[in-house]
């Protein structure tokens, strides 16, 4: 199972999605380090103010280049600190529902001390189930 | 988090600002033909952008965006006005939830019945 797995972890790169991805961020990066290089010949022509984009551009293109390759690393190994409550408030990997949706109480008809609490949970269960659908979904974005 | 998510806000605040009254001074800067304070002002907003973006991303990772609100929000430091949108946006949708469920005690978990 982890061996295919492993390989199939990888492949959402190749999805078109990605690839947008993928394309918008060598775009981006070829477009900052090309205005640091403009400004870099407006400071040589004596603009001085142009010294500090001289420098932002090429930070700016490194920031793309670190975010785009964290955001992947992320997407392949998800955090180990995220719990799997945090996945269920999170969006990202909308887990499923527990199995059969949330239980009922009650319903087996056997009496129970616990009966309300299991009502609150069943309820909380579902709310949660309820806020969750929709999540990781950006209108328009994605 | 907590810490995160309050220096996120900050920033989405101050960059918002001033990244306006750039807006304003380069207006002006049409009738009143005098570069110094949109210079000044956008070389500012300049350096805030980047301490933004080094208080953003870490959030976004966190929050474990997918790359559309991702862009969004890093992005969103160099629209006019859209830092606000995004920050509330980004509160209502991921923070606040997510605030939810570090925070909140578990609910007691009553063991499967059948």
């Amino acid at each position: 199972m982890s061996g295919t797995r492993e390989s199939s972890r990888w492949r959402f790169l190749i999805t078109p999605k990605w690839l947008g991805w993928h394309a918008l961020v060598i775009l981006s990066v070829l477009g900052m380090l090309w205005l640091g290089n403009w400004q870099l010949h407006r400071a040589e022509a004596g603009n001085a103010l142009s010294w500090a984009y001289t420098f932002e551009w090429p930070l700016f293109a490194i920031f793309a280049v670190v975010f785009w390759a964290k955001t992947i690393r992320d997407e392949v190994h998800p955090p180990a600190e995220a719990t799997p409550r945090d996945a269920v408030a999170l969006p990202g990997g909308i887990p499923a529902p527990p199995p059969g949706g949330p239980r009922l109480a009650g319903g087996d008809g056997e009496p129970g001390e616990d009966d309300e609490e299991l009502a609150a949970y069943n309820a909380y269960l579902a709310r949660l189930t309820k806020e969750v659908r929709g999540h990781g979904r950006w209108h328009g974005l994605r | 988090m907590r810490l995160n998510v309050a220096l996120y806000r900050v920033m989405a605040y101050v960059t918002g600002v001033v990244l306006i009254v750039l807006c304003i001074l380069a207006i002006m800067q049409i009738f009143v033909n005098d570069e110094a304070a949109v210079n000044v002002v956008g070389t500012i907003h300049g350096g805030l952008y980047i301490v933004y973006l080094l208080v953003a991303f870490p959030l976004t990772r966190r929050l474990r965006l997918t790359p559309g609100p991702t862009v969004a929000v890093l992005l969103a430091g160099t629209i006019p006005v859209m830092t606000f949108i995004v920050e509330r946006h980004i509160s209502h949708r991921y923070i606040e939830p997510a605030m939810a469920g570090g925070a909140a005690p578990h609910p007691p978990v009553p063991q499967p019945r059948s």
